[in-house]
């Protein structure tokens, strides 16, 4: 990896590439984790259960609203994410099609209508389906961190999307997606933790 | 005939002459200037019936007039990229919506919406169903508001966040819920493209009727022009890069309207001028004689114009498929005139002849003529506008045709026509076929068995043509119409709800109702949801209710600090709500008339509108998912009186049903006229056995041969067979003249030869046609005629004394 990342690279990003793999000091083995390599990770989960909090950032009203509930995936392209407090909600995606259920009430839609909403989806499925060409579709993509610490940062690519949100960022350990925080456009922000439940360990 | 004044003064005299002639110059030219002012329609409505049910009336509404009979679908495809299709798409958008000519242009632009949003917005508390005095109890705000808080910090929070203050109990939100489609297409570069090619999709509707064929002729040669425009200003004709040029594809029932109207039209007139080309070609190897052939014509001619102007005063408009039809009729009234062309000839004094055939076989082609009436007269009294045309046209023609042969021929050509041609051939090829056939007659008899047999096995299964077998549509355009639909993802479009009552509010309060039952089905998952006009048109009564529930500014604000107590957001935040709410309590409630325009307008307009008949009617678009069930919704709206449940497919299905049953029931009674009037002229039931042997033969070979072939029957094979009854009792009776008269001139026999050649060439002509409602009656009736003469011919008793006779 070193030898190929040596010939082919210019000599000011090999520094880079040198300088950043001495700063992760404490992960053995120290090389720069790239996205098909975390995508390589993720990819090997083809089902999870998680639950999650989330601490809210809105302007003008101090301090956090939060938010908890569950989030389920199932490769290749199903994701349900269910709060529970403060309001019970569920939003389920199957492919294209996204079932939102609020106040008793269920609607259904057309991801692929919606560029925007498709592109919010796709940051977290994607990410936990392991696809990097549907992820890099709609965002720039940077991966930086170790395999037991990695972060990927999204920029949306369309404009649409990008006049929502700023930036997304995913962070996690090996095959695992631990944290998402958001920030919109506005400055409002949200960061969830993700506290996987592992099969057979009672929650 | 040369116009020598000595053959004048042995016909008819000089002054009765032009005075049959100018009437019939007048009767023809008075025909024409009716057909000139003629409608010309083309759509399935003549195929509907005259006095429908409730549900099919709806059908037949919405059919005629409904949005989907005036929208059109488009798709663009090829150009450079799909950056470059989205431009075109926007071009092509913005130029059809400042047209003028189109209610909405729709390509997932949603820049008109701006408006519409604030509209909304102003009148939440008119159109949130949220809207009820438990909402704005100190319980209800609390539950409202923490509702809506638990939005914000979502991405949804960006779009509740700057309305917050205003509407902190979320009505604006719930109002959108509702007006979001469940089933949209998909969207890139900011308009709607398609999920399975690449390819741009538009939407739009007409302002014109549905029904108005020339406009939507118009709308859509004003689609075609924008779209080059737009393409030359995308810069989507510079070819050089090897793209593809855009190309614009464009489907919809106007569409089909228009092409179909265009498409008869111009196959009538197709067949009619190779059906005059082919049939003057057999006349002038007859007749050897250009001016006989113009003679025999003149009946032709006549008839059609007699049979239109017919169809036209009595229904208004002609349909295409009448025009159409009115290319078979050559067949059968060409022959009244070969017959006196042929059977007036060898006249004993010159200038006698007509007056000889008046005497001598008038009377057949008259009976003949009769028969083909009574035939015909059954559709007359059909419920089905569509066939009721084709009876009218079918009498008056044949009817101008053979008064033109007795009263008119006379007076052009008194003697018949002169030269023999190649008629002496038929004469004998005639005879021989007379000499020989009836000892076929036993096999004929194991073939009509046989095809007995056959028609018994398959039963109704026989009979299974439907609808949209008359439907001259291509199998490819169904296909483009098929796949853009399936692009465009609208509401379904084979169940529909339908409210109806006496006025507007009426209309408005039983489609709330109805929402509510369908609410139960959305939760239920059976359906992705539903496009209701009360959702931006609300009963005034709902309205008023939901205004009644709002406090005034006092209460509110009272009701707001406790609801509010340890919530993120104080009631002190909520100033401009109090002050929204207070100012809607003023407002009057939302009338049709604030939506006149704007970009609510055309979807009121496609859901609301007044019945043609009177009384208003709603419209619900239903979105469907795999677990609809069509029982069921009609179990859940069966308590409401005002609403029906029309499955397109279904009732179309009935209805055809309906109309095959009734066409079954009329050919049935036509040709138990047909039989009595026989029995009638005859009076001997043995002349009648022998006259209606041979058709009822040629009727079941002719099915049998279309059972074997597995064709599936329809109406109009059905109306083919009373045509073979209508043409084939002529030969039937000239067999049976010539057994009472035991002579067979060979001018008789080539008359029935050529007329029989005439009628099967002018039929098999429009077997092959391009339009099935026309392919089916030519199939059935050329062979059908083919096999009556040539029955008539095999169950002839005396046959040798007429073959011999003939051919010695």
């Amino acid at each position: 990896m070193i030898s190929g990342l040596k010939t082919r690279l210019p000599r000011k990003l090999r520094d880079f590439a040198v300088v950043a793999a001495l700063l992760c000091v404490s992960s053995v083995p120290a090389w720069a984790f790239d996205l098909p390599e975390l995508m390589g990770l993720l990819g090997k989960q083809k089902h999870g259960e998680a639950n999650f909090v989330e601490q809210r950032y809105v302007r003008g009203f101090d301090g956090p609203l939060a938010a908890s509930g569950t989030l389920s995936f199932t490769a290749p392209d199903q994701l349900v994410r269910k709060t529970l407090s403060p309001r019970p909600e569920t939003m389920s995606v199957d492919g294209n099609a996204l079932v939102l259920s609020r106040s008793g009430r269920t609607r259904t839609m057309t991801l692929d209508s919606i560029p925007e909403l498709l592109g919010l989806v796709e940051a977290m499925r994607a990410t936990l389906a392991g696809n990097a060409p549907v992820l890099e579709r709609y965002f720039r993509t940077k991966v930086t961190g170790t395999v037991n610490e990695w972060a990927i940062d999204l920029a949306p690519i369309d404009e649409r999307l990008a006049s929502q949100i700023n930036y997304l960022r995913l962070t996690g350990r090996a095959g695992e997606v631990l944290g998402v925080e958001m920030e919109f456009r506005g400055g409002d922000r949200s960061v969830m933790t993700i506290s996987p439940r592992r099969p057979g360990v009672a929650q | 005939m040369s116009a020598s004044p000595a053959v004048t003064n042995a016909g008819p005299s000089r002054g009765r002459r032009a005075l049959v002639l100018l009437l019939w110059l007048a009767a023809v030219l008075a025909g024409v200037a009716v057909i000139s002012r003629t409608q010309f329609s083309a759509d399935l409505s003549a195929f509907l019936p005259a006095s429908p049910d409730a549900r099919q009336r709806v059908l037949i509404e919405q059919l005629q007039s409904g949005v989907a009979s005036r929208t059109l679908m488009m798709g663009v495809e090829g150009g450079k990229d799909s950056a470059q299709r989205a431009d075109i798409s926007r071009a092509l958008g913005k130029s059809m919506r400042s047209s003028g000519l189109f209610e909405q242009v729709q390509n997932g632009d949603t820049s008109d919406w701006q408006e519409a949003g604030t509209f909304v917005f102003d009148h939440r508390y008119h159109l949130s169903p949220d809207v009820t005095p438990e909402r704005f109890t100190e319980a209800g705000l609390r539950d409202a508001i923490v509702d809506t808080l638990s939005m914000l910090g979502t991405p949804a929070g960006n779009m509740v966040r700057p309305l917050l203050e205003r509407d902190p109990t979320g009505e604006t939100q719930r109002i959108a819920e509702g007006l979001i489609p469940a089933s949209s297409p998909r969207t890139e570069n900011g308009v709607w493209v398609s999920r399975t090619a690449p390819r741009a999709m538009l939407l739009t509707t007409t302002k014109a009727s549905g029904s108005d064929l020339d406009a939507q002729a118009a709308a859509i040669a004003r689609v075609k022009l924008e779209f080059d425009k737009a393409v030359a200003k995308a810069g989507g004709d510079a070819t050089g890069s090897g793209a593809e040029k855009p190309r614009l594809l464009l489907s919809g029932a106007p569409v089909f309207s228009v092409e179909s109207r265009d498409k008869i039209k111009g196959e009538a007139i197709h067949l009619a001028i190779v059906g005059a080309i082919v049939m003057g070609c057999l006349l002038l190897l007859a007749f050897a004689s250009p001016r006989a052939l113009v003679i025999a014509l003149l009946p032709v001619l006549t008839g059609v114009v007699a049979g239109t102007a017919a169809v036209s005063l009595v229904f208004g408009s002609v349909h295409g498929l009448t025009m159409g039809f009115g290319s078979t009729l050559i067949g059968e009234t060409v022959d009244y005139a070969i017959y006196y062309l042929i059977q007036a000839r060898g006249a004993a004094v010159r200038g006698t002849g007509w007056q000889r055939w008046r005497d001598l076989n008038w009377p057949t082609v008259r009976l003949g003529l009769l028969t083909s009436v009574c035939g015909f007269a059954a559709l007359l009294f059909s419920g089905f506008p569509g066939l009721a045309q084709l009876g009218v046209f079918s009498i008056a023609g044949l009817v101008a045709a053979a008064f033109v042969t007795r009263h008119g021929l006379p007076m052009l050509a008194p003697d018949g026509a002169t030269g023999m041609g190649m008629r002496r051939q038929m004469a004998r090829m005639a005879g021989g076929i007379v000499h020989y056939l009836p000892r076929l007659r036993i096999g004929f008899v194991v073939l009509g068995i046989a095809a007995l047999g056959l028609m018994a096995w398959q039963g109704g299964d026989l009979w299974r043509a439907n609808l949209t077998s008359m439907s001259p549509i291509t199998k490819a355009s169904q296909d483009l119409d098929a796949s853009l639909r399936a692009d465009i993802g609208a509401a379904d479009g084979g169940t529909l709800v339908v409210v109806q009552a006496a006025d507007e509010q009426g209309a408005l309060r039983a489609t709330e109702a109805a929402g509510l039952k369908l609410d139960a089905l959305v939760a239920d998952g059976q359906l992705g949801g539903y496009e209701s006009v009360a959702r931006m048109l609300p009963s005034v009564a709902t309205q008023q209710a939901r205004l009644a529930s709002l406090p005034d500014a006092a209460t509110l604000q009272r009701r707001l600090v406790a609801a509010t107590a340890g919530l993120p957001l104080p009631a002190s935040m909520l100033q401009p709500f109090v002050v929204s709410v207070d100012a809607s309590r003023a407002l009057p409630p939302i009338t049709r008339a604030d939506l006149a325009d704007g970009a609510l307008a055309p979807v009121v307009r496609a859901l609301l509108y007044e019945r043609p008949g009177g009384g208003w009617s709603s419209l619900i678009a239903l979105h469907t998912t795999d677990t609809f069930d069509s029982a069921k919704l009609a179990a859940s709206l069966s308590s409401l009186p005002e609403v029906q449940v029309v499955d397109i497919g279904r009732e179309l299905g009935s209805l055809y049903d309906r109309y095959l049953h009734e066409a079954f029931v009329q050919v049935m009674l036509g040709a138990l006229a047909v039989v009595v009037l026989l029995g009638v002229y005859l009076r001997s039931i043995r002349r009648l056995v022998a006259v209606c042997q041979p058709l009822l033969l040629a009727v079941i070979l002719t099915l049998g041969g279309m059972a074997a072939l597995h064709v599936p029957l329809g109406i109009l094979h059905l109306v083919g067979l009373l045509l073979i009854v209508a043409v084939g009792s002529n030969y039937a009776l000239f067999f049976d003249q010539l057994q009472v008269t035991g002579r067979a001139d060979e001018d008789t026999l080539a008359s029935l030869m050529l007329a029989n050649l005439t009628t099967v060439v002018s039929f098999g002509l429009i077997a092959i046609s391009d339009i099935p409602a026309l392919s089916a009656i030519g199939r059935v009736v050329a062979p059908g005629a083919f096999l009556a003469l040539m029955l008539s011919a095999a169950f002839v008793r005396k046959a040798n004394k007429i073959a011999t006779e003939a051919v010695s």
